[in-house]
């Protein structure tokens, strides 16, 4: 199963994921969950970039809080609700909402 | 083109989930697809008519409406509305109110769902 993860959230850790089964893995950072995709702590990258996955951010959402794609890890690659749609409709089977 | 189903349980104000599902619901209607919206919990605050907006708080009766007359099919959760003291004449024109079979059976057959979990 192809399975899509909306992280929303700044707080999902790794092993809410781990729970979470899935032949091809997206995870899609929206809300405060775009904070693992913009930030560091202690110079490290979120834990959640060392799962096996393809990562998206959304770019209104960066936009929203002030931040911009430019720093953004270069295996993530930023999308539009344009390209969320496609996503959800062409390349995973289910969704997830975290 | 394929339909999608969005379940929505999280408060109009508070978090911006609402506003996560709408923006989803306007692009997903715009490439063409039959897009049903279920509000429950606290998302049920949705449905009530005559909100006034007010600067930096979410106000989506003017976009609802919209994507409304574009099709959006929309439904709220009528026991959560009721338990919240959300009755029916103050409800928006074009909301449907039901109990949660609407939103089972609109998931059953749904290309794809959504569900947005609440606070």
């Amino acid at each position: 199963m192809k399975l899509a993860v909306f992280v929303s959230d700044f707080r999902i850790t790794v092993n809410t994921l781990d729970r979470l089964k899935a032949q091809e893995l997206g995870i899609i950072f929206v809300g405060n969950g775009i904070y693992h995709a913009a930030l560091k702590e202690d110079g490290n990258p979120s834990p959640l970039l060392q799962k096996s996955a393809k990562f998206y951010v959304l770019s209104e959402d960066l936009e929203t809080r002030g931040l911009s794609s430019s720093g953004i890890a270069n295996n993530i690659k930023v999308i539009t609700y344009s390209d969320l749609v496609d996503l959800i409709f062409n390349e995973y089977e289910k969704t997830a909402w975290l | 083109m394929g339909k999608l189903t969005i379940g929505c349980f999280s408060s109009l104000i508070g978090s911006m989930n609402l506003d996560f599902a709408i923006k989803l619901c306007a692009l997903a209607l715009e490439k063409g697809h039959k897009v049903d919206l279920w509000v429950s919990g606290n998302a049920t605050m949705l449905s009530i008519k005559g909100q006034k907006p007010f600067k930096d708080y979410s106000h989506l009766e003017k976009p609802l409406k919209e994507l409304m007359a574009k099709g959006l099919n929309v439904a709220v959760c009528e026991a959560c509305a009721e338990a919240r003291g959300y009755h029916k004449d103050n409800t928006l024109e074009g909301f449907k109110r039901h109990s949660m079979d609407w939103y089972l059976a609109s998931t059953f057959d749904a290309d794809r769902v959504l569900h947005i979990g609440g606070e």
